[in-house]
Formats: C-alpha cells, structure tokens, sequence
C-alpha cells in the first residue's frame, strides 16, 4: 500500500509556497493597509500551528503546521512585498493610494512589471519611459 | 501532544530557505536552462515518498520534493532579476545542462 503523508506534505508545501508568492502579491497590490491582513495571517498561522500540537495523527498535524508556518512568513512577506513596489522591483497598483503616493513622490516605483521579460544572458537595466503613472518602462541592453 | 507536525512544518520552513540559497547559486553558475533537473530530483522524491514505510521519512521526502520542484519554476524569473542587477550576474559562459535543444523547446516554466 501506498504511504501517502509525504504526498500531502509536499501538496501543502507547494501550495504554500504558491500563494506566498501570488496571494502575497495580489493581497499587497489590493489593500490599502497592510496591518489587518497581516494581523490575520498572524492569527491563522498560529492557531494552525497550535492546533497541529492536538490533531488527530501526524499527516494533518504536519500539513496545518506547514500551512500555519508559511502564513506566518506570508505576515512578514507582506511588508518585504511593499518595499519590492516601493523600489520597483514589483509592479505597483495606481488604484491602491498607498503605492500612487510613491509613483509620483520618489520615482522609484512603477507600473510594469520587470520580471515580465525572457532572460537574455545579457544584464538589462531598467529605465522607467516617464512618471509611471500607467506606463510601462523599457529595458535598455548595456553595451 | 503531537510534536511531529510543528516538527514537519519547520523542516519545510527550513528546506523553502535553502531553496532560496540553492536557486540562486544553480542560476549564477550553471544558467536557468537546468531547470528539468531540479525538477526531476523534486518528482523523484515525490515519487519516492509514496514508497518508504515511516510516516515521516515520507513527510520529509515529500516536503523536500516539493520544495525542489517550486525551485525549478523559480529559476527563470532569477535569470531575470540577475540579468536586472537585482542578484549578482555572471557575465561568464554558464554550461549547457544535456539535452539543451529540447529544453529550449519545452520553455522554463514561471509564475
């Protein structure tokens, strides 16, 4: 008979670390306030792990520990996420009036998504086409 | 009380670490093209986990496996922010993995 737990570890595993990169970015560029849902990510990460101390049998106390671990990160990664956008290594949202305040206060951030691109095996450096505000920037190849 | 679980879930908090350090070295010195290969080890161990006896040999199998196979999809999107100036570049020639042609036919996969 098969043994099963490793293959729901690694299912909650990978799902974990996916929405630690989408939800993480969907839910920063959403937001306006990043204190509430990573207050609640708080919370759910740690009433998972401690629910994982009393569950029934080791596959679902190793998956609610996994899940609940990787919330708590997500909490964190949620602020390093806005600093991503304020640097404009993450696209930033105009809609969102807490990443518009630095499209056009520090020049920093934008619009477009730089990883959006095919790696060429040259360095590329970005260079934003004017104020970001709903447009994209180019990357110029050094020669 | 059930240890075992928080155990399994900082194993995974640490193996998703290493995955940070290992993509990042894999990308600077061999290119993003390996990716089949990481991805492969990650199904294989996947794979394997279904067949050992310990509930937890399996979980750490598993965990790592997954770990490994997240990786994979993580590396073109390090070639990018390398080739950005986000991560270190290395401006030498990196080796082609085996069967290079077909994995640029595939296409690297990416969030």
């Amino acid at each position: 008979m098969l043994q099963l737990t490793g293959f729901w570890m690694a299912l909650a595993t990978f799902l974990g670390i996916w929405w630690g990169h989408v939800g993480v970015r969907w839910l920063e560029r959403t937001v306006t306030r990043l204190a509430p849902p990573a207050t609640i990510l708080t919370v759910m990460g740690l009433g998972l792990n401690l629910y994982a101390l009393f569950a029934p049998g080791l596959t679902v106390a190793g998956v609610c520990s996994i899940i609940g671990i990787t919330l708590l990160w997500d909490a964190h990664e949620l602020f390093r996420q806005q600093r991503r956008v304020f640097k404009g290594h993450a696209p930033a949202n105009p809609r969102n009036p807490r990443h518009a305040a630095h499209l056009t206060a520090t020049g920093h951030a934008t619009t477009a998504n730089l990883l959006d691109r095919e790696p060429t095996g040259c360095p590329v450096l970005p260079r934003p086409t004017s104020s970001a505000l709903g447009t994209t920037a180019n990357a110029t190849k050094h020669q | 009380m059930q240890w075992g679980g928080l155990a399994l879930g900082l194993f995974s908090f640490a193996i998703i670490g290493f995955g940070f350090f290992w993509v990042i070295r894999l990308e600077y010195y061999l290119g993003y093209l390996w990716w089949p290969y990481p991805l492969l080890v990650g199904a294989l161990l996947v794979i394997g986990s279904l067949f050992v006896g310990s509930a937890g040999l399996s979980a750490i199998l598993g965990i790592a496996g997954a770990s490994f196979i997240w990786g994979a999809i993580e590396l073109k999107e390090q070639a990018v922010r390398a080739e950005l100036g986000w991560f270190k570049f290395n401006p030498g020639r990196k080796p082609d993995p085996p069967f290079v042609k077909l994995i640029k036919k595939l296409g690297a996969p990416h969030l």
